[in-house]
Order: C-alpha cells, then sequence, then structure tokens
C-alpha cells in the first residue's frame, strides 16, 4: 500500500506483528507457567484447590469465626463452639507472655533497658559517625552490668553500681560522639581535645584529656545511679519473651568471641591450650542441650555446699553460652581452613604476628565466609531456648501453656501457640533477612551465590 | 595463664568430687533455714488446674498452693512469704534432694517407694484422688463394667496407663487403650469422638470436662480403678520440719471440724470455751513449744488461710470450673463419712 507509492528498489522491512495475543500479558504467561500440558494443569488445579481449603480454614478460623473480646475461654467456647480462635485470650495474657511473673508495674524497667539497648546500637548504622568498633564493643561489655542492675533491682553492691555508671558514661559518650559528628564532622575525642586547647600538644596529653572527661562523667553517672532506688524482682520470677531474649541475647553475644578463641585454640601449636579446648569443644558438642540445662540446674546443686545456691537463671545462661561456645567454636573453625595457606604465609612474610595476621588478615575473609553458617546456629539457639521450659523456666512457650491451664481459660491451648510461632517466626526471619543483608555488604567479592 | 587455669580448674574438680560423698543436708534444721531466708521455697509442679495455676497477673494459685501458704502462715504470721518453684515432674524429688525447695506440695501420690527410697517424707493427705473414667452420655454406659471392649484414650508412660490394663486384665473387659504424649491432644480427640471413653484421675477428668464445648454430654462413672492419696512432702530426718508441715494441715482440717473459719477466727479466738479451740489458738496452753512455732500459728493459718472447707470450695468446689462434689466423698470430714481426719490438738 504505502510501499507501492514509494520506490520499487529500496527494500523495506513491513513492520513486525505483535506477538501472539495468547502469548503475552496475563494470558500468555498464565498457558506459559500455569497451563503448558496436561501435568501442569492437573497439578495447578490441585494447587488451586489445596490453597483454597488452607486459606478458607485459615480465614474461617482466625477471622471469621474468631472472639476478639471475652473474659473466659467458656465465653469464647459458648460463642464459637470452638470452631474459631479466641485471641480475646492473648490480649488477657499478652503481658504475661511478655514479661512472664514480672510485676505488672515494674514491667516499664524491662522496656527501657530494651530501648537504651536500641539506641545504644543505632550509631553502627548511622553512616557518617566514627569509631563503631568501640560502639559495638561498649556495648556488649557494659550493657549486661546495666541490664542487670535494671531487671533485678535492690541492693546491688558496690561493684554493680560502678560498673553501671561506666555503663552510663559510655552510652552517653556514645550518643554525643553522634552529635559532634554530625554537628561538627569531628569525633567527640577530637572536639574534646580541641576543647581544651591541648589540640598541638603531644598524645600523652591527649589520653589524659579524654581519661579526666570519662572521670567526671563517671562520677556523674554514679551519682546519678546511686539516686536509683529499683524494687529487686528476683529472676525466678522472670518470664516470657523477655527471658527468652535475656537467654539468648547473652548466648549469642558471648558465642562468636568465645567461639573464635576456642577454634583459635583448638588450631594452636600449643598443647595444653590444643588439647584443653578440643576436649572442652568435644565434651559439649557431644551432648544435647537438655543435658547440659539438667547437669546446670539440677545435678550441680549436689556438688555445691548448701550456702552457695546461685539462681536457676545464672545456671541456664552458663550453660547456654558453654554450649553455644562449643558449637561456635566449629563453625569458626570450618571457615579458618577455608581461608588459602597462601594468606597466612604472606601475613608471616610481611611480619605480622599472631594476633595481627589474625586480626587483619584472616577472620575478616573467615568471617565472611561463616556469615550463613554462624547466623544459622545464632538462630538455633534462639529456639533452643524454649528447652528452659523443661527445666520450669517459664519462658514464651511455657508460659503460653500455662494460660491454658488457669481454671478461667482452661483449653486455651491453640492461640498461644500460634502466637508463639509468629513472634519466633518474625525474630528469625529478621534475622535471616539481616545476615542476607550483611553478605551483600560486606561480602563484597563473594557475593551471595 | 592457661596452664594455671586448667590446674585451678582440675584442683576445683577435685574438690567437689571430694564434697559430694558427704550428704547434701544442712546440719541446720529446715526451719532455721527458711526463717533466716525469710522465705518458704514451695515445690510446685508445671500448671494443674485446681492444683496450682497460675493467674494473668502472675500470682499462683490453688489447692495445693493452700498448704504452702498455710506453712507461711504458720512460721511467719503472713501467708506470702513464699519463692514459688514451678519444677517438672521428671525432677521434682531431685529438687526436694539437693535442697533447692523445701516442701513439695503437687499431686503427689503417696506409695511405699517413694516414701523409703527416695530419702523423703510423706507428712499426710490433703486430697484423696483416684483413677475413673468418663463417657458421653449417648453411650448408655452406667459403670465402667459397661465398657467391654471399649476404646479408652490415655496418657502413655503413666501410672494411669498401668493402671487401665490392670483393671482391664483382671476384670477381662478388654478394653483398648489409645495412647497419647500430649493431654491436649487427647482430651480433643476425645471429644470429637476418638475414643469410647477417657481414663485419668478423677480431679483430671473434671478438668477435662471443663475444656469441653459442651460440658453436660459427658459422665464421670462413679468407680474408682485406683488409690492417689496426694499430699505434701518434706526431706526425710527432719522430723520438726515434718511435723510444721503435716500439723499446719491439721490445723486446716481441725478448724472445720471445730467449726473454725477466716471470718469467725477472731470472735472465737476472744470468746470461745471450747477447751480445744483455746489450745488450738494459743489462747491457753503451749502446743506451740515442739514445733518451734509462736502461740499463734494456727490462728494465723485459719485468719490468714482458712480452714480446710473454705480451701476446697475456693479451688474445686462447685463454684469453680473443676466442680468436684465434695459432700459424701472420701475427701468430706471423717464426722461426715469422709477420710479427712486430724488427730485431735492437745
Amino acid at each position: 500500500m504505502t510501499d507501492a507509492t514509494q520506490s520499487d528498489t529500496a527494500f523495506r522491512p513491513k513492520p513486525s506483528l505483535p506477538p501472539p495475543a495468547n502469548t503475552v500479558g496475563v494470558v500468555g504467561w498464565m498457558r506459559k507457567n500455569l497451563f503448558g500440558g496436561p501435568v501442569d494443569t492437573v497439578l495447578t488445579l490441585l494447587g488451586v484447590y489445596l490453597l483454597y481449603v488452607i486459606l478458607d480454614f485459615v480465614v474461617d478460623y482466625g477471622i471469621v469465626n474468631a472472639i476478639w473480646t471475652a473474659d473466659s475461654y467458656r465465653e469464647c467456647l459458648d460463642i464459637n463452639k470452638g470452631e474459631g480462635a479466641c485471641w480475646a485470650g492473648i490480649g488477657v495474657w499478652f503481658n504475661s507472655m511478655m514479661y512472664g511473673r514480672y510485676p505488672d508495674e515494674e514491667q516499664w524497667r524491662i522496656n527501657f533497658g530494651g530501648i537504651v539497648l536500641l539506641l545504644w546500637l543505632i550509631p553502627f548504622w548511622l553512616p557518617k559517625v566514627s569509631g563503631k568498633i568501640q560502639v559495638g564493643i561498649s556495648a556488649v561489655l557494659t550493657f549486661p552490668f546495666l541490664a542487670a542492675s535494671l531487671f533485678i533491682g535492690g541492693d546491688i553492691g558496690i561493684f554493680l553500681h560502678a560498673m553501671t555508671a561506666i555503663a552510663l558514661t559510655l552510652f552517653v559518650s556514645v550518643w554525643l560522639n553522634v552529635a559532634t559528628c554530625y554537628l561538627m564532622g569531628k569525633s567527640l575525642p577530637a572536639v574534646l581535645i580541641s576543647v581544651t586547647g591541648f589540640a598541638d600538644k603531644d598524645d600523652r596529653l591527649h589520653k589524659y584529656v579524654l581519661l579526666g572527661a570519662f572521670g567526671v562523667g563517671f562520677v556523674l553517672a554514679l551519682l546519678y545511679h546511686l539516686s536509683w532506688d529499683l524494687v529487686e524482682v528476683p529472676t525466678t520470677i522472670w518470664g516470657g519473651l523477655f527471658l527468652t531474649l535475656v537467654i539468648s541475647g547473652i548466648g549469642i553475644s558471648s558465642a562468636l568471641p568465645s567461639g573464635i578463641l576456642l577454634a583459635l585454640g583448638r588450631r594452636s601449636k600449643m598443647p595444653v591450650i590444643r588439647v584443653f579446648c578440643t576436649a572442652f569443644i568435644e565434651l559439649f558438642r557431644s551432648v544435647p542441650l537438655i543435658t547440659i540445662l539438667f547437669m546446670a540446674v539440677t545435678m550441680m546443686p549436689l556438688f555445691l555446699p548448701v550456702e552457695f545456691n546461685p539462681p536457676k537463671l545464672a545456671m541456664v545462661i552458663v550453660a547456654v553460652c558453654i554450649f553455644a561456645a562449643a558449637y561456635m567454636a566449629e563453625t569458626v573453625r570450618g571457615g579458618l581452613q577455608a581461608v588459602n595457606k597462601g594468606q597466612y604465609e604472606a601475613a608471616q612474610a610481611m611480619g605480622l604476628n599472631f594476633w595481627k595476621m589474625m586480626a587483619l588478615i584472616v577472620m575478616p575473609q573467615a568471617l565472611k565466609l561463616m556469615i550463613p553458617n554462624i547466623v544459622g546456629s545464632f538462630m538455633g539457639l534462639m529456639k533452643d531456648t524454649t528447652l528452659v521450659s523443661i527445666i520450669g523456666l517459664y519462658d514464651i512457650l511455657l508460659m503460653g501453656k500455662a494460660a491454658g491451664q488457669n481454671p478461667t481459660w482452661l483449653g486455651f491451648h491453640t492461640e498461644p501457640l500460634l502466637f508463639t510461632a509468629t513472634i519466633f517466626f518474625v525474630l528469625c526471619f529478621a534475622m535471616s533477612k539481616y545476615s542476607q543483608h550483611l553478605e551483600r555488604t560486606i561480602g563484597g567479592g563473594y557475593g551471595r551465590r | 595463664m592457661k596452664k594455671v587455669s586448667l590446674l585451678a580448674l582440675g584442683a576445683g574438680f577435685l574438690a567437689s568430687l571430694a564434697f559430694a560423698p558427704e550428704p547434701v543436708l544442712a546440719q541446720d534444721s529446715t526451719l532455721d533455714i527458711v526463717k533466716n531466708r525469710g522465705m518458704l521455697r514451695c515445690q510446685l509442679g508445671t500448671p494443674a488446674p485446681g492444683f496450682y495455676s497460675l493467674s494473668d497477673d502472675g500470682k499462683w494459685s490453688g489447692f495445693d498452693v493452700e498448704n504452702c501458704r498455710a506453712v507461711s502462715a504458720a512460721i511467719f504470721g503472713d501467708p506470702d512469704k513464699i519463692e514459688y518453684q514451678s519444677v517438672t515432674s521428671a525432677v521434682r524429688f531431685t529438687a526436694m534432694a539437693n535442697g533447692e525447695s523445701d516442701v513439695l506440695s503437687r499431686t503427689t501420690t503417696w506409695t511405699l517407694f517413694r516414701d523409703t527410697q527416695l530419702g523423703l517424707d510423706f507428712t499426710t493427705v490433703n486430697f484423696y484422688d483416684g483413677q475413673g473414667f468418663m463417657v458421653t452420655n449417648e453411650l448408655g454406659v452406667k459403670g465402667a463394667m459397661d465398657l467391654a471392649g471399649a476404646t479408652v484414650c490415655v496418657l502413655t508412660g503413666t501410672t494411669t496407663e498401668l493402671n487401665l490394663t490392670d483393671y482391664s486384665r483382671t476384670n477381662d473387659l478388654g478394653m483398648e487403650p489409645v495412647v497419647f504424649e500430649d493431654s491436649n491432644v487427647r482430651d480433643s480427640t476425645f471429644f470429637s469422638g476418638g475414643c469410647d471413653a477417657i481414663t485419668n484421675d478423677k480431679s483430671s477428668l473434671a478438668s477435662t470436662r471443663a475444656k469441653a464445648p459442651d460440658q453436660s454430654i459427658f459422665t464421670i462413672l462413679p468407680e474408682t480403678i485406683s488409690k492417689e492419696p496426694l499430699g505434701p512432702v518434706v526431706r526425710q530426718n527432719d522430723s520438726q520440719w515434718n511435723d510444721i508441715v503435716m500439723w499446719s494441715l491439721f490445723a486446716m482440717i481441725n478448724a472445720e471440724e471445730l467449726g473454725l473459719n477466716s471470718g469467725n477466727v477472731d470472735e472465737m479466738k476472744a470468746n470461745s470455751t471450747n477447751p480445744e479451740v483455746r489450745r488450738m489458738l494459743g489462747v491457753e496452753g503451749d502446743l506451740n513449744k515442739g514445733l518451734g512455732l509462736e502461740p499463734e500459728w494456727a490462728y494465723n493459718i485459719v485468719k490468714t488461710v482458712g480452714n480446710y472447707a473454705e480451701n476446697y470450695e475456693r479451688h474445686m468446689g462447685a463454684k469453680t470450673v473443676m466442680n468436684i462434689p465434695r459432700a459424701g466423698s472420701v475427701n468430706d470430714l471423717w464426722t461426715k463419712g469422709g477420710l479427712m481426719y486430724s488427730p485431735p490438738f492437745r
């Protein structure tokens, strides 16, 4: 048509036809992926049916027939005959499942401690802040003391007072550091030194300035902290998600450093250290966690003098830490072995000593390789903490079970389990996602394969 | 450094072994330990409705909890100076042996073996339980003898299961046990018709029934096929402590027999002329001496905890979900045909 009116000599391709209508768009996608052949079609229909059945049940149980306000399980049963969930119970038992038997009027202490920890860790993710390693180390080493004096309360003794004051000082300086980094573009120590006017003096003087500033902060914090007056809440009544997080938090944060030390010890050329580390790892790796917990909580007191009766929770935490360290050590050893021998030799050739070689050359490469495994053990440890319910600590799982044994809430057992499962899923999924993020950012050249 | 710490560790381990063979029991009496601590350590189990359960504000309550409250009231005059320990049944006796708990007050059956071979003493019985059967009404069963060939839901690995097979064999009933690991699964299977009958201690059957969507369609059969006397337990070889726990229970039973309760005990203490009431409440005599307690120990129990009947009605009675009738049962007073009997306060 138009071609005919133009020159006949030049070749002009016709404009390409659009693809057939049944290969594009939703229809095309469905033909290709869902109904590609008789087998695909049958499988798709089966899948749709299964999905329908499951969703139908979930919606019926969880939403349509669910009861949202009631004062007892009987009330729920009278309305829905057990056909739907009684979410009202989760509302009633929410505080118990979060804080265990921690007194209602003291629960703000847990929230406050949690907020402090979060705030402490935020500078970690702020791009402009300097001294991130110091932030991390200060949090790991001193936050537990702050948490202990906050959560236990009562007469805590001078040592804990001092440690808490150090923690408070460090916490405040972490945030002062953030402020100076963002407002003045300099780290807190640099600002302190320039303010005092000793900037051009030698390094020793700088150290004295910083120590002096820390001392002033410490005394202020100590005076402030001595004015705290908290009721004692014994660890025996801790419980719920709080207890789960305390046990797994301490276990997780201690696992990596102790695991690294044990792994290095196991590869050491010094026989005593090597034998000790190997024996430790093999002993605790060959026993189930529940056995270690039983040993710690039930058998240990038999060997100890009667007056020396450490709290159950302390024993449990020690047991969990030992267990986690033994597993982490083997993970770390795997990572160390994956690092090429040439890297060690190169580091030695450069004249680095053992610790520098490990810290600067080997560990950064090994840890990168180990991220999936490390996070895997962390998640495993977190889920394993529910075993403490067997030795009578009221973690979130046991607290949920206890709810269904209360005379008013008799029979209320499915909902707490679903609720607990959801919480564990959220926590573990978050960890997993964060580990993927870590792999992408610090995994650098390796990437996620 | 490492070598030194290894040596220290080894030495510590040897030292702990050296200490181990010595008896763990303290030389001090349990009463002294409890008084010094200012707290009674009371061992409960994982929650069992009626006997001990947690409320949503974190408080323990229940029939067995009252035993501990009575002991605490007897010692301190305050029923709440208690540190509750919730221990799984697998380690309940170990937790007594290693000194963790002062008194074990949790549905524990008094048997010869437990009383003699575990280093424990049973004080007395606060609840007579026994294994029974529960069926749906539409089955038309009037007694356990009608259950020939029936399928029976039961928890595995318990004495309940053994009692069931024994009973079935002796009476040639050919019952078929359907075993479960988890009581919630057992209960829901029974509710949905997975077995003809369910067997357990009768108090537990009552709480199972209380879970059912429709309670009225179930009946607990009259037969009791086992004896389960439940009561608090103390460590062996501390008679004074044994006496305190035992007589704290007797004080509640005797109070009911004498018509004392938490409401009228003040008035009775001031006005009663009954010599036994006066002796028991510490108005005259010195019955407290042998126990090492204050003269008003029994008064404090009745005043702050109540008598046996009050406790029963609070946790097991018709107004509770348990709804286990007491009148005429073994748990009634001996004067009314039951087994609850306190030696005289003299």
